[in-house]
């Protein structure tokens, strides 16, 4: 398990008052149950119990599934909706894959989720299988600790952890080289679909990023969906969003977190949207207890120290709103409202 | 309550915020006495120590005899009413036609809608849909007996859901039809349905769609949790109902769904009665950002974003819908409150239909910050009754905590105490409907006059919404004369009605009902902009 440091010097300054109606975002957990879908048809190729290494193929699912209906034979009722059809390889006589899960019997016949084209899928994190549970997804429980995001596109990918730009950048196309090959890259602020199609084509394994507009996502999975149609065996990739939708830099706690385990194996998991840290002797940086952080509004994206609570404050648009004192830098304290601000834990 | 207190907590912990109000029994009434909002998940011992600490400082002797001190305020009894999440319900039909119909009455309910039937999902979908970790709950429906279209895949259907039900032992099902006197319901769940499964509930079949759609909902909403504030809010209108012997509607709109109830007064020996509507389908922003849910937003906005703009930060206010509740932030959100009113209003139709309330009480996130005009204008686009109603807002949200009293008089007691405090008056709203076509284009029709009015008349010009000062307590008679016949409430030249004051005053609407917008989206915008000069005034924008 992974130790935290020692806060900071900044911690021993005492929590304002009030600093606990501020929205916490948490931003490690341990440990992580990492949930992975099993499509009706799906094969599970691991049992409860199991450990599990990284890279190790955990299911199987079809590339083409289809449903074929097959009347029961033999002793029917010792055969249950869930269970497998046929041994892996069976095929009927006119050639159709037999392997596959039996859905529901009706009228005397079984419809079965079959189909072709077997793919598996690797775990992207070592760990033990919590629970596998047909047609629904297999539980994997890792012990690492793991960066909690908003949201994960496609993957699960893993790879070495290198941070590309920095809070504020922004990855351009242009700037997406095939010497990150392999690797998960931090890359700012925000990424358009045009850098993260490159990012897919040079060999990067998956791209941690603070927003992602909802354009760039159904861009993204679109060219996603026609890529895994078109090519048998692609490499995994996952995108990992930390804050939302509209552009704003990556938070200052998170920052560090990347630049103390860049270099080290990480992995993206889409359920729960996290990424995993793979070395668990790695020391993880704690913000300072006063640090908070503006997560919208005209602000969006600064930081500054708790100052307390300012008590109802009338904003633009006519609007009162609870607010509280944030001090920039050195500069005087500046009343913000209270729910665009987010604190880290 | 087992004692009678002398303070306790109203707490309303919604999806997005907290809310918790102190209520106190200085004398011989109850009186709210500060409430305060916060992030969800806020703690809520902190806003109860803070609002004791603000009674403290302004009227520390109320503090004194309530025996209220910051330490001690955590100690006090609680009414706590939860927003529970939708969760997701399959919709499961023998064709489209039947799941339509299904998903019809579903759509009234607190749950979120997944819809599949054979004619538009394999079977291997269908039971993805069913064994969905996220899917709570199965609708299967058929007629009885079962149409045309049903008979030939009503088997797989038994079988499938049947089949679903023995796989996960946690489902629950709901049998709205002879789904399981059929065969395939054994093959697949292995054993025959006797009614002895508790997880597994009959409802009326499809046969009886052209009746009433209670049935249905109350086996649909009996599988939620009753502690929900959406439901308990409705016992407390009852209640208020009854105290100020007033029909009165609750507009609720939160992140997670709406509700809109209407209650009446008892008559005689009859308690008070209510009808409601709770649906996923009124959230603020839609659990699936689609197409269709930002152009619903971005036909009530003036901005220049584009639908992918908007698409991102619908997604945001949807992920921290607490956050930028000011400036421009203010007007995107009432937009979405107007497409969820919207939608709201659509899945209400039998509420809709109602004479116009005395009283139209407004609760929610959505309406919880924004100016008291801006809010009167966005209830007067959306939900267009002819009438007069003068409008509220639950602003401190006790409504649904006091809803969780079980006992009717005790809660009524509270109710009649409390009545003056838990309403915020926004003002009236006269909604004027039937003007002559050929006076509908900003013409002056009439004019209104106020009784005690040191302004005098009033002009009124077809196709605009009138804000008349009426101040917070004032009470009038509002008569309104015009050249042609119109109809509020009733059809008639000249209307005589009560209204009474509130921030915003007095709103005319003398727009069309419905409501008609431009079809030209530069001409609709500026139509916008022209109403929400009213409500946004000057650079408060």
């Amino acid at each position: 398990m992974a130790a935290r440091s020692p806060s900071p010097s900044r911690a021993s300054v005492a929590e304002g008052p009030g600093i606990e109606l501020v929205a916490r975002r948490r931003l490690l957990v341990t440990p992580v149950d990492a949930f992975f879908r099993l499509h009706p048809g799906d094969r599970a190729l691991v049992k409860e119990g199991e450990a599990v290494g990284r890279g190790q193929p955990i299911l199987e699912h079809f590339r083409e599934p289809r449903t074929l209906v097959v009347p029961a034979q033999g002793d029917a009722d010792k055969q249950l909706p869930g269970d497998r059809a046929a041994p892996p390889g069976s095929r009927s006589r006119d050639g159709q894959n037999l392997d596959g899960e039996l859905l529901f019997r009706s009228g005397g016949r079984w419809r079965i989720a079959s189909g072709d084209r077997a793919e598996p899928l690797e775990s992207p994190v070592a760990g033990v299988v919590h629970e596998v549970r047909p047609g629904a997804g297999i539980t994997l429980r890792s012990t690492a600790n793991a960066v909690i995001g908003r949201t994960a596109l496609a993957g699960p990918s893993w790879g070495k952890l290198q941070v590309a730009t920095g809070p504020d950048g922004e990855l351009r196309a242009q700037h997406v080289d095939v010497g990150m090959a392999g690797s998960i890259i931090v890359a700012g602020a925000r990424m358009d679909a045009e850098a993260l199609t490159r990012a897919r084509a040079v060999g990067i394994r998956g791209v941690v990023v603070a927003a992602l507009g909802i354009k760039e996502q159904r861009d993204f999975l679109a060219s996603e969906r026609r890529g895994r149609a078109a090519v048998h065996g692609l490499p995994p990739f996952g995108i990992l969003v930390l804050d939302g939708a509209s552009r704003r830099p990556i938070a200052s706690p998170l920052m560090g977190l990347f630049e103390a385990i860049e270099g080290g194996m990480v992995a993206i998991v889409g359920d729960p949207p996290t990424l995993v840290i793979d070395d668990p002797s790695v020391l993880l940086p704690a913000p300072p207890a006063d640090l908070v952080r503006v997560r919208s509004g005209p602000l969006a994206g600064a930081e500054g120290a708790w100052a307390g609570l300012a008590g109802p404050r009338r904003f633009p648009a006519g609007v009162t709103l609870e607010a509280a004192f944030v001090r920039f830098g050195g500069r005087p304290p500046v009343a913000i409202p209270l729910g665009d601000l987010e604190r880290f834990a | 309550m087992t004692t009678v207190p002398r303070a306790l907590l109203a707490i309303d912990a919604g999806s997005a915020t907290t809310s918790v109000a102190l209520l106190g029994k200085p004398w011989k009434r109850w009186r709210l006495l500060g409430s305060m909002a916060a992030p969800a998940g806020a703690p809520i011992d902190e806003l109860a120590s803070i609002l004791a600490a603000r009674l403290i400082s302004t009227d520390p002797r109320m503090a004194v005899e309530l025996t209220i001190s910051a330490e001690s305020v955590a100690d006090l009894p609680r009414l706590e009413a939860v927003s529970t999440p939708p969760q997701t319900l399959a919709v499961l039909g023998a064709s489209r036609r039947a799941v339509g119909l299904l998903e019809s009455v579903a759509a009234r309910t607190p749950w979120r809608i997944r819809t599949a039937s054979p004619e538009t999902h394999d079977p291997r979908e269908m039971t993805e849909l069913a064994l969905r970790p996220d899917v709570a709950a199965i609708l299967v429906g058929a007629g009885d007996p079962p149409g045309p279209d049903e008979r030939g895949w009503l088997d797989d259907l038994a079988g499938l859901v049947g089949a679903a039900s023995r796989r996960r032992p946690e489902l629950r099902v709901v049998l709205a039809g002879p789904v399981a006197a059929r065969p395939a319901w054994t093959e697949g769940a292995g054993r025959a349905f006797d009614g002895s499964q508790e997880r597994i509930v009959e409802g009326p079949p499809l046969g009886m769609r052209s009746g009433p759609d209670e049935p249905l909902r109350e086996i649909l909403e009996g599988l939620l949790p009753g502690r929900d504030s959406r439901h308990t809010a409705v016992r407390a209108l009852l209640s208020l109902s009854d105290t100020l012997d007033r029909t009165v509607e609750l507009i609720d709109i939160g992140l997670d769904g709406g509700l809109r109830a209407m209650a009446s007064p008892g008559i005689a020996d009859q308690g008070p009665a209510a009808v409601a509507v709770r649906t996923a389908q009124a959230a603020l922003v839609p659990s699936d950002i689609d197409d269709d849910g930002v152009d619903a937003v971005l036909a009530w906005t003036t901005g220049s974003l584009d639908r992918h703009r908007m698409g991102d930060r619908l997604m945001d206010l949807h992920q921290a819908p607490w956050a930028d509740v000011s400036g421009e932030g203010a007007r995107l959100r009432l937009a979405a409150t107007r497409a969820a009113l919207a939608r709201l209003d659509a899945h209400s139709p039998d509420i809709a239909a109602m004479p116009s309330p005395d009283v139209t009480i407004v609760s929610g996130g959505a309406f919880a910050i924004a100016p008291a005009r801006a809010v009167a204008l966005a209830v007067a686009d959306t939900i267009r009754r002819p009438g007069t109603t003068q409008l509220a807002a639950d602003h401190a949200r006790i409504l649904g905590p006091i809803g969780t009293i079980d006992d009717p008089d005790e809660r009524r007691d509270l109710v009649a105490d409390l009545a003056d405090d838990l309403l915020a008056p926004i003002g009236s709203l006269v909604i004027v409907a039937n003007i002559p076509a050929g006076r509908r284009t900003a013409t002056r029709i009439g004019r209104i006059t106020l009784d005690g009015d040191v302004h005098g008349r009033h002009d009124l010009v077809s196709g605009e919404v009138a804000f008349i000062d009426l101040a917070p307590g004032d009470r009038a008679t509002a008569t309104l004369e015009f050249r042609d016949a119109v109809r509020v409430g009733h059809r008639a030249r000249r209307v005589a009605v009560p209204v009474s004051g509130g921030v915003a005053g007095l709103a005319v609407d003398l727009r069309d009902v419905p409501l008609r917008l431009p079809e030209r989206r530069d001409r609709r915008r500026a139509a916008l902009a022209a109403w929400g000069e009213l409500a946004w005034p000057g650079d408060e924008r």
